[in-house]
């Protein structure tokens, strides 16, 4: 077990700099090398979609919720999406219960926009009666473990939920004035799947997918959201690190060709239901 | 605005063949599938799914209190989060704890209290997280079988496993083990926490309508449904030990074939054990006779200092201080050596110390 109080000794610090520096990682993994992804979608029978995220150890939940609500005034005749994230107290001794912190909410609106952004869900298919009924789609990621790199951990159990959703389909009533269920269940329309891609920087050092040893003594990082067309969607820098203009072109490079390989082999659109 | 498609709501709890809509008898509990050590952060950790209910636990401590002012000077106190997941009910629920979540906090703290040793803790604390990641009915019984596990898995000491499992009452029909929509239509819950050791109750509530005898069978469907869920944690405990000793195991065979086989130990020169041996017991007669001359020194040490006529500096002390130890340890040891040669059952040892 790591130590709790997010101090690294000055031993484990200086070790881990000088693995890096001989382009070596504590877990044993190459710099550009990402750790293991398992995935097990619909463990929760309550939920529209579920899936559970394993990145090495790091673990994540997350269910897919919905509601009728009334659309935002900008954007009458779309529905909404709004993701949640919860540093549950389970996952790490550094986290406590209460009111979200902020690296919280900063990690929600990271996978929010990277969903956002992407041409990913079909808002318009969202919209039950423009100005009056959208559907709001709830997607609430839970950490249950930390071992680093929550953000790439949650963008996976996020779009992974949303592909194994199943949402009842509504028409609207126009004598009660309201959305009523027409009898039908289907799966969201996702167009495009966004992964998230996270570098870590010590130093001069830079490697992605930081372990939590890592991630306690890294300068900073940056994530990267790359969607299927091999475009960069969502950038998001982390922590006091600066970069160079060079590095930054450099990485998001790397983060297209690694989201490339990670999109292959984890093949998402198999957790999609048959209907 | 309400969600599409509502709950069902039919009264109708029974088969036509007299079995329970899941296929159950009345006195038969639902599945129930138990892991321990999933959560590699945490101290000890388990999940449980008991029907369609699924539940993460996680214990951490004993540690330190915060904030401060809650710790107690003479016991430990035990702290329980039961929170739900928004996603684990049908209708979702707001992240923030409401009044129920602290109600069933409490009431699984006081379920746990009983079989800890919270005296053997003073100042600390043992925080135990309860997340329910599903929500089937009967989730408060769930999650105390579920903290009792994880406790059992962080290494506390308890008086028993406990375990939690509800009885109620359906149709004018007493059953165990209640699901979702039977707690919801159904005439009587009635949850309990069975200490196992001694069959104890450490948690009841109780809603509804029940007979006196009733209740009896109640409680007897509640003890036998406990016996068969406690069989279930103890393999879940054992399991994990067996597959960590099994691993051991591997490693040590594998230890074994990589390590070219140790030469016979060459047992020890039969010289160096004696000359080691007298050396201990002189060091034991040394310790004796040495406290008394240490009084005499200091004594001469300050007639020296009286007599003089100037006043002697403290390195001077030193030097005379250091002379004087010097002869005495010499004293010390002649006279050590004559108690040696006085006594005849340590001839043989002082034979050796001269060889």
């Amino acid at each position: 077990m790591i130590d709790v109080n997010q101090v690294v000794s000055s031993l484990e610090r200086n070790y881990i700099l000088k693995l890096l520096k001989e382009g070596k990682r504590i877990d044993g993994r190459d710099l550009f090398e990402l750790r293991e992804v398992k995935i097990k979608t619909n463990f929760s029978p309550k939920a529209e979609g579920s899936a559970d995220v394993f990145l090495g150890d790091t673990r994540v939940m997350c269910g897919i919720k919905y509601d009728i609500g009334k659309p935002y005034s900008d954007n009458p005749d779309k529905g909404v999406c709004t993701v949640m994230s919860e540093y549950v107290p389970i996952a790490s001794p550094m986290f406590e219960s209460g009111p979200p912190r902020e690296d919280s909410i900063q990690l929600a609106r990271v996978v929010d926009r990277g969903i956002r952004h992407t041409n990913c869900l079909e808002y318009h298919e969202l919209c039950v009666e423009p100005g009056k009924a959208v559907y709001i789609l709830f997607v609430d990621c839970y950490m249950m473990d930390y071992f680093g790199n929550l953000t790439d951990a949650a963008a996976i159990a996020a779009i992974a939920a949303l592909l194994s959703a199943k949402i009842p389909g509504a028409k609207w009533d126009s004598e009660k004035e309201e959305a009523v269920w027409d009898g039908t269940i289907k799966p969201l329309t996702i167009h495009e799947i966004p992964l998230s891609i996270t570098f870590g920087r010590v130093g001069d050092v830079i490697f992605v997918d930081p372990y939590l040893p890592e991630e306690l003594i890294m300068d900073g990082s940056i994530a990267f959201a790359v969607d299927e067309k091999k475009q960069i969607t969502s950038i998001q820098k982390y922590g006091s690190a600066t970069w160079t203009v060079e590095e930054i072109m450099e990485i998001s490079q790397k983060a297209i060709e690694i989201s490339d390989d990670l999109r292959a082999k984890l093949n998402l659109r198999q957790y999609t239901p048959k209907i | 605005m309400p969600v599409l498609v509502p709950e069902p709501h039919d009264p109708v709890c029974f088969r036509k063949d007299g079995k329970r809509l899941d296929g159950r008898d009345v006195d038969e509990p639902r599945p129930f599938s138990c892991e321990v050590g999933v959560i590699k952060n945490a101290q000890g950790s388990s999940v449980v799914r008991h029907g369609g209910n699924l539940i993460c636990c996680a214990v951490y401590g004993p540690r330190e209190v915060h904030p401060r002012h809650l710790a107690k000077p003479d016991r430990g106190i035990l702290r329980v989060y039961y929170r739900m997941a928004t996603f684990s009910v049908h209708d979702r629920k707001s992240p923030a704890p409401n009044r129920r979540d602290n109600e069933i906090s409490k009431v699984i703290r006081e379920a746990i209290e009983p079989v800890l040793f919270l005296e053997a803790y003073p100042d600390s604390q043992i925080e135990v997280f309860i997340q329910i990641m599903a929500a089937d009915g009967g989730t408060r019984c769930a999650s105390t079988t579920a903290a009792s596990l994880a406790l059992a898995d962080a290494g506390i000491p308890m008086r028993s496993m406990i375990v939690g499992i509800a009885a109620g009452k359906a149709q004018d029909k007493v059953i165990l083990d209640l699901g979702d929509k039977e707690d919801k239509v159904g005439q009587a819950d009635v949850p309990a926490v069975v200490v196992m050791k001694d069959k104890t109750i450490s948690l009841l509530q109780f809603d509804g309508e029940m007979s006196i005898e009733e209740m009896k069978l109640g409680f007897k469907y509640i003890l036998k449904g406990a016996e068969v869920i406690y069989q279930k944690q103890l393999e879940a405990l054992k399991g994990k030990y067996e597959a960590i000793q099994l691993q051991a195991q591997k490693e040590s065979e594998e230890y074994q074939k990589m390590v070219p086989k140790l030469t016979q130990e060459k047992p020890l020169p039969p010289s160096d054990t004696v000359v080691s041996e007298k050396i201990g017991e002189i060091k034991v007669n040394n310790d004796e006779e040495v406290q008394k001359p240490t009084k005499e020194l200091k004594k001469e040490h300050k007639k020296e200092t009286k007599k003089g006529t100037k006043k002697p500096t403290k390195k001077d002390i030193k030097k005379e201080t250091k002379k004087v130890t010097k002869k005495k340890t010499e004293e010390i040891a002649q006279k050590i050596n004559g108690t040696i040669e006085n006594d005849p059952k340590k001839e043989n040892d002082k034979g050796a110390k001269s060889k």
